[in-house]
């Protein structure tokens, strides 16, 4: 399990990364990844590709990290998911609050 | 970390030879240590006993009163903390060494010692000492954290039954549901109540988070389910005010993942909202006739009109049954890691060939597929049965304040506007109530209301056929349809009046005049009914009809006023 971001030189695009299982062991590693991280309307995105567990806590975090996207009037979209995953954001209409990549 | 520098330190020395006492005593103070000094056994057991601050005790083996291995025994036997013991002894054969090691001593040194050694042996007996403790302190705090969770677990586990408390289930009304201890600790909700068409509106909730976490939000929930049901609220308005109360109340990342069902006793039909659970069925005749998708945000995240929910409508057939699981049936996890999953799941309403049996087959089915492993314990199941006839114990019919009959009347006239904004039915019904509360015709009271009301809009207003109300999809054309025309309309009115008369004669009730008038072209009335006999379109004021003591259509058939008679003597 490991949370990874790489934020681009010009502050437009954060791309966290999570690998493994995405629930609540991940909570303060999650937010730490992103607590300091100042984009102007750029773009977070949660890269799933790496991910094969999300539980409801996880959906939590991801609204967390929506927060702390609006307040720096940018966006966030989730790529990279497996089927099983999307069907569980697919189940929390998810796809109405976030952008799916 | 724990101080153990030789200042804070206290030994205990236990020698009957009092040169040796002197000697170590000495040696002791030399190093920074305190001590305390004893002759024997006994009084080494007391001075542990009386001097909590001693950290080591050196043990003279042989001594009259106590020898040394018994005193050992007793210290070690009666002390909660780690205080080591390090025997000092004249004896070097390997038997009497061993005993002392036997009899509860941490080390020993053989006399004459080595003062060096001496001092050695201490400080690192001191040190593991310290160890002890630190490890000691920490055990203590993860005892009291178990213990404050387990608190924690019970307060939820009593809100979450007071919250319940109102057990509508049993073989009367239909409604049977199965929730672990767990699942409630882990935030899975059931509430129910009787609706005005004596049907039920069920909520199944699962709240992110656990424990006292989820009972803040359970409590608000339960009060609106509660309270905007007795009031007749229609569900949408309840959905709008618990999503409003969880957005206030709820941080960020939890929220509400629930299923609202409102069995509807009047028409026959079911609606579901379902916002983030799994997949609700619709069973009837052994298979499965509808599944209602989660196609709602969870309450509690965004906020949301009342035309913003999607609720599904279907009719209900008598026998018709409906399921609904939290998540933790589909997580059900065995020990090999593997969960339970939607095809265990499908597969046992596949195999089935008794209803009847069926929520008891599903419970089994899961519960024997996670044998052995320990995270059974997070279940919540509910079936719905249609039945037709149902009937309800006296603890789960509403509580009505008693008020003597009196003479009133009132008057609602809405215009197109208030008439597209809000539904008015509930506050005249709240009006009603607080004026004169009918005893057991409250029920009928919303029903002749409400399908008047509906037959002044849908057919008065609107010009809807009800035909279209034949089939599922049809039905939700006529609302759509309706919903429209609503909209587009520019000009309309419904007048909705009420009279209540005592009655003089028994003195004991009255009568209630209901007249609802629209604005309406009307229709010929006299012919229609001559020609309709058996129309299907006509069901809802056939049910006005059969409610009340007269009904009448007047005007150009825009007015249709209805006499409902009641008493305080239930005749229920």
């Amino acid at each position: 399990m490991s949370v990874t971001i790489n934020v681009s030189d010009d502050k437009k695009n954060a791309t966290i990364k999570i690998n493994g299982r995405f629930d609540f062991s991940l909570h303060n590693d999650f937010r730490k990844s992103y607590k300091d991280v100042v984009l102007s309307s750029g773009q977070y995105s949660v890269d799933l590709s790496g991910t094969d567990y999300l539980d409801s806590s996880a959906l939590g975090m991801l609204l967390l990290l929506k927060e702390h996207a609006e307040s720096q009037s940018s966006d966030v979209m989730l790529t990279g998911f497996n089927d099983e995953i999307r069907e569980i954001l697919n189940i929390a209409s998810f796809d109405k609050l976030f952008t799916l990549g | 970390m724990l101080d153990i520098s030789p200042q804070s330190q206290t030994a205990l020395v236990v020698d009957d030879d009092l040169t040796n006492r002197l000697v170590l005593r000495a040696l002791l103070k030399e190093s920074g240590y305190q001590s305390i000094e004893v002759e024997n056994g006994e009084q080494a057991v007391q001075a542990v006993e009386d001097n909590p601050q001693i950290d080591i005790v050196l043990l003279d083996v042989m001594m009259p009163v106590m020898d040394g291995y018994q005193a050992a025994k007793i210290i070690k036997n009666r002390s909660e903390s780690f205080i080591p013991i390090i025997f000092l002894t004249a004896m070097t054969d390997e038997a009497s060494l061993a005993k002392c090691i036997a009899a509860g001593g941490d080390d020993f040194l053989t006399k004459p010692y080595n003062h060096i050694l001496l001092n050695s042996k201490i400080n690192s007996m001191l040190r593991i000492a310290s160890l002890y403790k630190n490890i000691e302190e920490q055990n203590k705090s993860i005892q009291n954290h178990n213990l404050q969770m387990l608190q924690e677990m019970n307060v939820t586990r009593k809100l979450f039954e007071k919250i319940n408390k109102k057990d509508m289930r049993g073989e009367n009304t239909g409604l049977k549901y199965s929730m672990s201890p767990m699942s409630m600790f882990n935030g899975d909700l059931i509430l129910a109540e009787k609706n005005q068409t004596s049907g039920l509106d069920m909520l199944i909730a699962d709240f992110t988070g656990h424990g006292l976490s989820a009972a803040i939000g359970a409590i608000p929930v339960s009060d609106v389910f509660h309270s905007m049901t007795l009031k007749c609220f229609a569900f949408p308005e309840m959905l709008v005010e618990a999503n409003n109360k969880l957005l206030d109340l709820l941080p960020t990342q939890m929220f509400m993942a629930a299923v609202l069902l409102n069995v509807d006793r009047s028409n026959n039909v079911l609606s579901v909202m379902n916002a983030g659970l799994p997949d609700v069925y619709l069973y009837r005749n052994n298979e499965i006739v509808h599944t209602f998708k989660s196609k709602n945000i969870p309450l509690g995240i965004s906020k949301l009109s009342s035309t913003q929910f999607e609720i599904e409508m279907q009719p209900l057939q008598y026998g018709d049954r409906i399921y609904v699981a939290t998540d933790g049936v589909m997580e059900a996890t065995n020990h090999m890691g593997d969960m339970f999953g939607l095809q265990r799941l499908l597969a046992v309403f596949e195999e089935s060939d008794h209803s009847d049996l069926l929520f008891d087959a599903i419970l089994n089915k899961c519960a024997d597929f996670c044998e052995g492993s320990e995270q059974t314990d997070d279940i919540t199941l509910l079936e719905f049965c249609h039945k037709e006839k149902i009937s309800y114990t006296d603890d789960m019919a509403y509580r009505n304040v008693c008020r003597e009959p009196s003479d009133w009347s009132m008057q609602f006239d809405l215009d197109i506007k208030s008439l597209r904004q809000f539904d008015v039915l509930p506050y005249i019904m709240q009006a009603v109530n607080n004026l004169q509360p009918l005893e057991s015709g409250r029920m009928h009271l919303h029903t002749i209301l409400t399908e008047m009301f509906a037959n002044a809009i849908d057919h008065g207003l609107l010009n809807l056929d009800s035909s279209m109300k034949a089939s599922p999809q049809g039905y939700m054309d006529f609302y759509r349809e309706k919903q429209h025309r609503l909209e587009t309309m520019e000009e309309g009115s419904i007048q909705i009046s009420l009279e209540h008369r005592i009655d003089h004669v028994s003195g004991s009730g009255g009568s209630l005049t209901l007249t609802v008038i629209d604005s309406g072209e009307g229709y010929d009335y006299a012919s229609y009914e001559t020609t309709n006999k058996n129309a299907y379109s006509g069901r809802g004021l056939k049910l006005v009809s059969s409610l009340c003591s007269e009904m009448k259509i007047l005007g150009k058939g825009n007015v249709i006023s209805a006499r409902y008679d009641w008493s305080t003597v239930n005749t229920d």
